[in-house]
């Protein structure tokens, strides 16, 4: 179903104007008289519209797609005419719409809404109700219909009418067209009637299962598969969308979870409840159980750059389209779940009863050609035995981008005990380059699990391809430590010792300059092997406790940084590289330095690959 | 005449009812003239049915049914004033449903009269609930011959409408008298409704709560000469007769599950429901 957005298209229709006038009166009300309710009227469309009703279409449907129609109809004088366009029509793409009324009705009286209907064609019109208001919809009511070529009566029965004492929304559709194409269908003698035969009420929620959850604080769900089944006069039995408004839910434990009025559970507490409801007071099928296991933690929040991401399921990033996230692959697959779980405003999956399950993503399949880094999060539920693992495999269907020839390909990352965390996140993020056999990265198609049953029970989050800039895109955290506790070597936010040589010619090969990184001044060692920096003076910095390097490098696997004295006397740092997540700001006590001479500290060298970004390395206490 | 059981608990005015009311088809109409209650069941005792007047049928029966028709609790018991009749789905002695099936044969046995009973109905696709009668001399003058009178029966998926038929030697089954009533603006299922018969000489007038539907006599039967072998044993002199002069008729209230008439119950049906029958009355 498309979504659908109400613009503000009305078509009053003559015969309100001429009920309104019709009806003004003067005359006082007596004693006796009870105060008027709301209009008890059940046509709609007989022979033309009923007083007060207004033709609002979708926002995004074809506007033309009404009209009444003389020629056409069951019986009188005209039928209501619905035009589908065809498929990509430019001037909307579906037929739909409300038809409402300017003060509601009081439905109360009857028990279904009747008409008469046909089609050029026997298609199958999506949607066809009552109660859309573009209000609340608080009682909506739908149902799919399959028409005939010949004129044959539809019943849609309200689920409790007891509920629609001021209802406007008079009816409602949407329709697209059949196989790409357009095509008409009529309906005619459109009321709400008494009928007396919409018997044997059965409301179901949750489609009539019991479901059972495990849950945390602060998970958010909606109760779907809202159904009111009637039995009617022909012996079928009719099942129709209803809205949260016709049910009454029931929390057997409120202090653990809460439903609100429109099918909301909300999980506030630790414990069990089961989420039940009623519908005009029969009892519904179907039922939530949930678990709540207590606080949840959420993965940590990705830090990568949107820009260097293609993401297929994180709230930190636009996510690729994905067909599922479980396909429930028949007839071995005995995984359970989705990505159904909402706590906190984090969209979660939940894996259970895993053996193996597929995430599957062809319409379009991605591109991660241009990616080189591959990260998941993932966290599982129990004990992990030395024997478990969990197998996670990158799929490619190649340029036909059909599953099953001789140009797929899949890489495998394999996780253990040593890698996971037993009722804890594991951030895992692995180099596409180690995986040899995904040879083809241009039309990737699922990314498939499987345990093979030895681990079980998993959530899943921030499941990314991301780049590593080799150029920031920002600069360097500008520092907030007071300029007197401060002794400056490079930094555009201090001044900096003076004199000092940024490129003397030890015989290196790196190529040195200093580039505007966002403005800000940084220094770049391009093809690093090995490079120092001469200080301007000797400098005496045992007052101070700390150096602080901002560094970046998108490139490099080895990175050393030394801090000499005169002798000379050095000491390496070793520091962490790739920077995966950009620029890493690093504080390095000093004493980690020793036996470098802190009062006689007259070079700084950094020795490794790649190319690498500096910016703000000072002492500071 | 037999007629030993007067179990009469309230003096009813139905008639009164009925004589004030308007009927659908002619302000004159007299739906019910047999006056004189002569065998009631109020079922006001809770227990098993009271085994002087009725007794349960054990067992599978015919037309293809799928029941099996018990004597248990769970299928038959009066309770709250009703009898309840209760279709079971259940493996029980090779069948896969269960229901049950009482009968007045041998108990009480009349021949004319007014038969009606107060029935609540249940729905769903294969439901076959009846309340009818079977000549009394069944055992020896094999069915069709002992003729049937079905006062009401009706299809689970037709919850609108019952049906009302005779059945004799050379008009049962297919060719059987039928016909149907269709409640308008109603069902059968969502409350109580009268089914009844007033049967005299030359004729079985049929009704339903205040509606007087139909009137068989000996001029709707077939006409024509019997074939060569009569295969269920009639009397070819009884070929196409009216056989409702001839003797008592007792009664048969049951529920059964598919066969037939109604077809199997699918996958919507169901299980279990209840007949519900406020009372079994009988007037001369």
């Amino acid at each position: 179903m498309k979504n659908i957005k109400f613009i503000y298209l009305k078509i009053t229709l003559l015969i309100g104007l001429i009920f309104s006038l019709i009806v003004s009166c003067d005359r006082d009300i007596s004693d006796e008289a009870v105060l008027a309710g709301f209009s008890t009227a059940g046509d709609v469309f007989i022979d033309g519209f009923t007083g007060g009703l207004d033709y609002y279409p979708f926002g995004d449907s074809y506007f033309e797609a009404f009209s009444v129609d003389q020629e056409t109809k069951y019986d009188g004088d005209a039928a209501m005419r619905f035009d589908v366009p065809n498929e990509g029509d430019p001037s909307g793409a579906y037929a739909g719409a409300i038809f409402r009324t300017a003060t509601g009705r009081d439905l109360s009286g009857y028990d279904a809404l009747t008409f008469w209907a046909k089609g050029t064609q026997s298609g199958m019109v999506n949607e066809v109700g009552f109660g859309q208001d573009f209000g609340d919809n608080k009682y909506q009511v739908s149902t799919s219909l399959q028409l005939t070529t010949n004129w044959r009566q539809y019943i849609i029965p309200i689920p409790d009418a007891s509920k629609l004492t001021q209802e406007r929304g008079m009816f409602w559709y949407a329709e697209g067209p059949e196989d790409g194409k357009g095509y008409s269908f009529w309906i005619d003698e459109l009321k709400f009637e008494k009928l007396g035969t919409i018997a044997q009420p059965r409301p179901a929620i949750l489609k009539g299962e019991d479901v059972s959850q495990q849950t945390f604080i602060g998970s958010v769900s909606t109760l779907t598969g809202l159904t009111q089944t009637f039995n009617l006069a022909s012996g079928l039995n009719q099942t129709i969308n209803a809205a949260p408004g016709y049910f009454t839910f029931i929390s057997s434990n409120p202090s653990v979870a809460t439903v609100s009025e429109s099918g909301v559970v909300s999980v506030i507490g630790t414990g069990t409840t089961v989420i039940t409801a009623k519908l005009g007071g029969v009892d519904a099928r179907g039922s939530l159980t949930l678990e709540s296991l207590g606080n949840f933690t959420p993965a940590p929040t990705p830090t990568q750059d949107a820009s260097n991401v293609i993401s297929i399921f994180s709230d930190a990033y636009t996510n690729r389209p994905v067909e599922y996230y479980n396909g429930y692959w028949a007839p071995y697959q005995t995984t359970v779940g989705q990505n159904d779980i909402y706590i906190n405003g984090d969209n979660i999956i939940k894996y259970a009863e895993l053996n193996f399950v597929g995430i599957q993503f062809t319409k379009p399949t991605i591109n991660i050609s241009e990616m080189t880094k591959f990260h998941i999060d993932i966290q599982v539920q129990g004990t992990i035995d030395p024997t478990d693992y969990l197998i996670v495999r990158l799929a490619d269907i190649g340029p036909d981008n059909t599953f099953g020839t001789s140009d797929d390909s899949s890489g495998e990352i394999r996780l253990t005990k040593a890698n996971l965390n037993e009722n804890n996140w594991a951030s895992i993020d692995v180099s596409l380059s180690s995986l040899t056999t995904l040879t083809g990265k241009s039309n990737l198609a699922q990314v498939i699990f499987v345990s093979d049953a030895t681990i079980t029970d998993i959530y899943v989050d921030n499941i990314y391809f991301y780049k590593i800039p080799t150029t920031p895109t920002v600069a360097a955290p500008t520092p907030t430590v007071p300029e007197a506790n401060v002794i400056s070597v490079f930094s555009d936010a201090y001044t900096n010792i003076a004199g000092s040589d940024f490129n003397p010619n030890w015989g290196q090969a790196t190529v040195v300059s200093q580039v505007p990184i966002a403005g800000n001044n940084t220094l770049k060692y391009a093809g690093l092997n090995y490079q120092g920096l001469q200080l301007g003076s000797s400098q005496n910095v045992t007052g101070m406790t700390h150096l602080h390097i901002d560094y970046f490098t998108g490139n490099s696997t080895s990175l050393n940084a030394y801090l000499i004295s005169t002798g000379p006397v050095e000491k390496a740092k070793v520091l962490a590289v790739p920077t995966t997540s950009g620029w890493v700001s690093l504080e390095i006590p000093l004493t980690d330095f020793s036996p470098v001479n802190l009062a006689d500290v007259i070079q700084f060298k950094f020795d490794g690959n790649g190319d690498i970004y500096l910016d703000n390395i000072y002492f500071h206490n | 005449m037999i007629n030993q059981y007067k179990i009469i608990k309230r003096v009813f005015t139905l008639s009164m009812i009925l004589a004030f009311s308007s009927c659908s088809t002619d302000e004159t109409q007299t739906v019910v003239t047999f006056k004189n209650l002569v065998m009631a069941d109020e079922f006001d005792v809770d227990g098993a049915p009271n085994s002087a007047m009725w007794t349960n049928w054990i067992g599978t029966a015919f037309n293809n049914e799928l029941q099996y028709y018990t004597d248990r609790e769970e299928n038959i018991k009066v309770e709250g004033g009703m009898l309840h009749i209760t279709a079971n789905k259940e493996s029980y002695e090779g069948s896969g449903y269960t229901s049950a099936r009482i009968e007045t044969k041998g108990l009480f046995e009349q021949k004319y009269g007014r038969f009606e009973a107060r029935i609540k109905l249940p729905w769903g696709k294969g439901y076959w609930p009846a309340f009818w009668l079977l000549g009394a001399d069944i055992d020896t003058n094999t069915w069709p011959c002992c003729g049937e009178i079905d006062i009401m029966e009706n299809r689970g998926q037709e919850p609108t409408r019952i049906n009302g038929t005779v059945h004799g030697p050379g008009y049962s089954a297919g060719e059987s008298i039928t016909k149907s009533y269709n409640l308008v603006g109603d069902r059968f299922d969502t409350g109580f409704h009268i089914f009844g018969i007033e049967w005299g000489p030359q004729y079985i007038n049929y009704y339903v709560d205040d509606v007087l539907y139909n009137q068989i006599t000996p001029k709707d039967l077939p006409v024509g000469s019997p074939p060569e072998y009569l295969s269920n044993g009639c009397l070819k002199e009884n070929w196409n007769r009216w056989v409702f002069d001839d003797q008592p008729y007792y009664i048969i209230i049951n529920l059964a599950v598919g066969g037939d008439y109604v077809g199997s119950p699918n996958a919507e049906t169901v299980f279990p429901q209840t007949m519900l029958v406020d009372y079994v009355r009988v007037y001369q």
